[in-house]
């Protein structure tokens, strides 16, 4: 398998501090890698170092399989990306903005620039000045900075940050165009859970800067439970009434008002009809599937919510 | 090739500075400057204009000025895109950081050199035209003058180019902080006149050397420092 990102033993300390230990990331070439973590988590601090823009304390980053340092970053040439939010030269216009970019990269292709604006609809704006664009054509306009030169690999740090609901849309369009059409592979950071699934092929789960746990969207799929939670004030003759009447013992109490029943041989209407008839009263019944956002407060937390 | 490279850069470094600003707050300098010395000996002591020679002394520490102007400088090259985060930016590119603030140092000396030298020229053309046209200053300049004059141009610029990053440093990459680079760059400005106003007997020479120094340590700790801290 060709992976294009391999860190090994990546640690950022800033003094004393730990921001980021130890990780050993993976991105495969043409997939779409998601970062989920809560914020402070290191997401931003691995991103930094992947694009050069700190260098690691400790261990090492290989971007097409060439180590990248400090006195060797050409493979940056074969990144675009976001970090935190998209900069500029605000009393630069647009296109003075796209070609600097151009030229620190070396890169003297007149019609990429126009291609780019027309592939996130930013056309008609070029000679405007940064400053008054808005938070989301200042996000698009990134977008053409990061795929102006034909990257390999795009690093986008909250992308739909500032965008309004069209606009989000576009951009997961976008993601996904670019990743299937051209092959270039996505490293993408989110706090909406949602963006990241309906996106990514792979996850990368980081908690207190570290790794935990690098999995498919296909396997978590895969280890999605269906459970029945019901929501009663009578929580422990639930159960024993479940166990008793009905035979369901693979139950587990969520707070002290939830139950979930993850054996589900009978149907809903036979649960709710016999703890109905033990006099317990039922405020809330429904079949749940377990969500990505299960399987990460489960990464985070080691439990508490269980998918 | 890399004398090229770096030169690409310095390029690119006054593509993105505000060039209506920089070149306005030039004209400025200039203006004031060209007839500066012609104003000091109207309005303030008609012994500037005994001689050339004294008039010469007078352009020459005028010209320290031109070290506030390297302190704007600083403060656009330097600490602004630290704080409007565009640094990050050039950082990303495929180009040693190490390699990026050189090229942001020699780009601020090289244009506060060319503006001095410039500006030495102004004001010398100018002060003497205005001598001959209202006769202010004693006598006439002699090649021995004009000698003078135009050897220490190249050395006061260089030794003014130098100064004026003594402020790059502390103020610029490490503490990124506008007024006190601007009152620093102030401070070394108007030094050479605090001790002789003090009263205080110092080698003026050997101050200059000092300073010229410091100045050097500036850019060479600047530069370690943004190579080992990068974005952060």
């Amino acid at each position: 398998m060709e992976y294009i990102v391999r860190t090994n033993g990546l640690t950022k300390k800033v003094k004393d501090k730990v921001l980021v230990s130890n990780v050993n990331l993976h991105i495969k070439k043409g997939e779409i890698y998601g970062f989920l973590g809560q914020n402070g988590a290191g997401k931003t601090t691995i991103m930094k170092m992947l694009t050069g823009l700190i260098s690691p304390t400790a261990g090492e980053i290989a971007l097409f399989n060439q180590k990248l340092t400090e006195t060797s970053k050409s493979s940056l040439k074969r990144v675009g990306s976001i970090i935190e939010y998209p900069i500029f030269f605000e009393h630069l216009t647009a296109m003075e903005n796209l070609h600097l970019h151009c030229e620190y990269l070396g890169y003297y292709d007149q019609k990429a620039i126009k291609q780019a604006l027309d592939m996130v609809h930013l056309t008609g704006v070029e000679g405007k000045i940064v400053k008054e664009f808005s938070l989301g054509m200042k996000q698009r306009l990134g977008i053409v900075r990061a795929i102006i030169t034909k990257p390999e690999l795009i690093i986008l740090d909250e992308p739909t940050n500032g965008l309004d609901p069209i606009g989000i849309k576009d951009m997961r369009d976008l993601i996904r165009m670019l990743n299937s059409e051209y092959g270039i592979t996505f490293l993408l950071s989110s706090h909406i859970l949602g963006e990241i699934e309906q996106v990514a092929d792979r996850i990368g789960v980081i908690k207190d800067g570290k790794l935990v746990n690098e999995v498919t969207l296909a396997d978590i799929s895969k280890q999605r439970t269906e459970y029945i939670e019901i929501v009663t004030k009578d929580v422990q003759k639930s159960v024993f009434v479940l166990d008793s009447e009905l035979q369901i013992s693979n139950v587990k109490i969520i707070k002290d008002n939830r139950i979930r029943i993850y054996d589900l041989t009978l149907p809903q209407s036979e649960i709710s009809k016999t703890l109905f008839l033990h006099d317990i009263e039922i405020e809330e019944i429904q079949k749940h599937i377990s969500t990505l956002e299960d399987y990460f407060y489960q990464q985070i937390h080691g439990g508490g919510k269980v998918g | 090739m890399e004398v090229a490279k770096l030169g690409k850069l310095m390029m690119l470094e006054w593509k993105k500075l505000k060039q209506k600003m920089v070149i306005g707050e030039l004209i400025i300098y200039w203006g004031i400057l060209m007839f500066l010395p012609i104003f000091f000996i109207k309005m303030i002591s008609t012994d500037f204009g005994e001689s050339y020679s004294t008039i010469i002394q007078l352009m020459l520490s005028i010209q320290m000025g031109f070290v506030l102007f390297g302190a704007s400088l600083i403060n656009q090259v330097v600490i602004d895109e630290y704080k409007n985060k565009t640094i990050s930016l050039s950082f990303g590119y495929p180009i040693s950081r190490k390699k990026l603030v050189t090229a942001k140092v020699l780009f601020i000396s090289l244009f506060v050199f060319g503006c001095t030298i410039v500006s030495f020229f102004l004001t010398g053309i100018t002060t003497y035209l205005l001598d001959q046209i209202f006769h202010i200053i004693d006598g006439q300049p002699t090649i021995a003058d004009l000698t003078t004059y135009f050897s220490k141009m190249i050395g006061h610029s260089f030794m003014i180019t130098l100064i004026s990053l003594i402020p790059l440093y502390f103020f610029g990459v490490w503490k990124r902080a506008t007024i006190p680079a601007v009152l620093c760059a102030l401070f070394l400005m108007q030094f050479q006149n605090f001790y002789y106003l003090l009263n205080i007997d110092l080698n003026l020479d050997m101050v200059n050397v000092g300073l010229c120094l410091l100045g050097a340590a500036s850019v060479y700790l600047s530069i370690k420092l943004v190579d080992k801290v990068g974005d952060l």
